[in-house]
């Protein structure tokens, strides 16, 4: 054993690290093959989440039933068979950070769907599931964050705990359906308010959910036919 | 004896952060809350913790001129295991935040330098007590830095408003100055407790080779060690 922590030839050396590296591999294989499914499951579990969030009860599973569209997914909801609303995510690479992907529920007749009114606000079914914006700043017109407070958790915890909390920007585009005009936030000219200090991210946002309202508007016939398919 | 001994000294004395001020760039860049700090604790403790049983295992093997390679090849090994299990089981906020700062753990200085310095050296048993405490130290560092960012910036603690009307966020805190300033003074802190610990037991305090403020006159706190 001396021998071999002193030696000084090279073959040894390398068959030794090669060995090492073999080991390596072995093992990182079988992590690999243990954590497959459950991180699968992982991300289908993130997915049906935010589409029970923007969509209304569903009886089907909108996961399995989808089809792509000029790089929108689309996820059909129905209810006692029939296609009752209509998820679309999409992604867009003008954050300030790269790549936004946000998922919108909407109506049969293209509009956003609206999810609730709190206290007189309208809740729009716009969820941002992928950022990497600057925290605090461009975070805050992607996230749906309901704050906990040291009152709060003391409460009752289910108390309206169904409902996402509310956002500034993304609430909205309520009930706004997507013209030929593509939509901007003031700064641009266009008629959305923007987070001030983080004017790219709202822009970005802004036309992601444009993007994905108006490839439903344009391709509705095709994809409610695709969705209201029957499939197993 | 020697076996705590091992352990209490990565929580205090030899703290990897606020001591031998290893690993910055995680400390840094991961505490914007406790939450956070705690997690990437977390991560980084088992990754060495596996880390100093193989290493020390293996010690007497190694050939000395490839040993750090050999350690390079064990460390990502390990942070490769632990990726793949967070994604796979850990919340997915958690998740999401710690996802780029996982990778980095393989040049965390923390884990090659135990390794280095310490499990090549020693037996199983004592690695293992080693990598607990330094892990822990770690954690609670970097939990400590990352609830003192997260109150100063909200008014909150593990994402729980403590401060109910604090709405504004004060984001220089969450901000690169706040960890920098934050960290500064928890290091001025620890030298200023350590140096009283000293004079009351009538020894004079040393700091930690290079890690003494006697060369800066901006304040006193360093002159009297002189």
């Amino acid at each position: 054993m001396k021998k071999l922590k002193e030696t000084e030839n090279i073959f040894v050396l390398g068959i030794f690290l090669g060995v090492c590296a073999a080991i390596a591999a072995l093992v990182l294989a079988y992590f690999a093959d243990l954590t497959r499914e459950p991180i699968k499951k992982m991300k289908m579990q993130a997915v049906n989440n935010a589409l029970k969030e923007v969509l209304p009860a569903f009886d089907n599973s909108p996961g399995n039933n989808t089809f792509k569209k000029d790089g929108v997914t689309f996820y059909g909801a129905r209810k006692d068979g029939k296609l009752i609303a209509v998820a679309a995510s999409g992604d867009t690479m003008k954050g300030y950070s790269g790549k936004i992907v946000a998922m919108a529920g909407l109506k049969l007749d293209g509009k956003i769907r609206t999810i609730a009114l709190v206290d007189g606000k309208k809740l729009s079914a716009v969820l941002i599931t992928e950022q990497k914006e600057t925290p605090g700043l461009g975070t805050v017109v992607c996230e749906r964050k309901r704050q906990k407070t040291i009152v709060s958790i003391f409460e009752e915890p289910g108390k309206d705990a169904a409902l996402p909390a509310g956002n500034k920007i993304l609430d909205q585009f309520a009930d706004k359906s997507a013209g030929k005009t593509p939509w901007q936030v003031t700064k641009a000219g266009g008629k959305f308010d923007y987070m001030t200090g983080a004017t790219i991210s709202s822009k970005a946002v802004t036309g992601v959910v444009y993007k994905i309202a108006r490839t439903f508007v344009v391709n509705r016939q095709e994809i409610i036919k695709e969705l209201s398919k029957a499939k197993k | 004896m020697s076996l705590i001994k091992d352990f209490t000294r990565g929580i205090w004395k030899e703290n990897p952060v606020l001591v031998m001020l290893l690993g910055m760039c995680p400390t840094l860049a991961v505490t914007t809350n406790a939450e956070n700090g705690l997690s990437m604790g977390v991560a980084t403790t088992f990754v060495l913790l596996g880390c100093n049983i193989v290493i020390s295992l293996v010690r007497n093997i190694v050939p000395k001129k490839i040993r750090i390679p050999v350690y390079i090849v064990v460390i990502a090994t390990f942070v490769t295991v632990v990726e793949l299990l967070m994604s796979a089981y850990a919340p997915p906020a958690i998740n999401k935040s710690l996802g780029i700062f996982i990778p980095l753990i393989v040049v965390n200085c923390i884990v090659l330098g135990r390794a280095e310095a310490f499990a090549s050296k020693t037996g199983v048993f004592r690695s293992i007590m080693d990598a607990l405490g330094m892990g822990l130290g770690f954690s609670l560092a970097l939990a400590a830095l990352g609830g003192t960012r997260e109150f100063l910036a909200t008014g909150s603690l593990f994402q729980i408003k403590i401060i109910i009307p604090w709405t504004v966020d004060f984001m220089l805190w969450t901000g690169a100055p706040g960890a920098f300033i934050i960290l500064g003074c928890f290091l001025a802190g620890m030298n200023k407790l350590n140096m009283r610990k000293a004079v009351k037991s009538g020894k004079v305090y040393i700091p930690p080779q290079g890690l003494g403020c006697s060369h800066c006159r901006l304040c006193d706190i360093g002159v009297n060690e002189e």
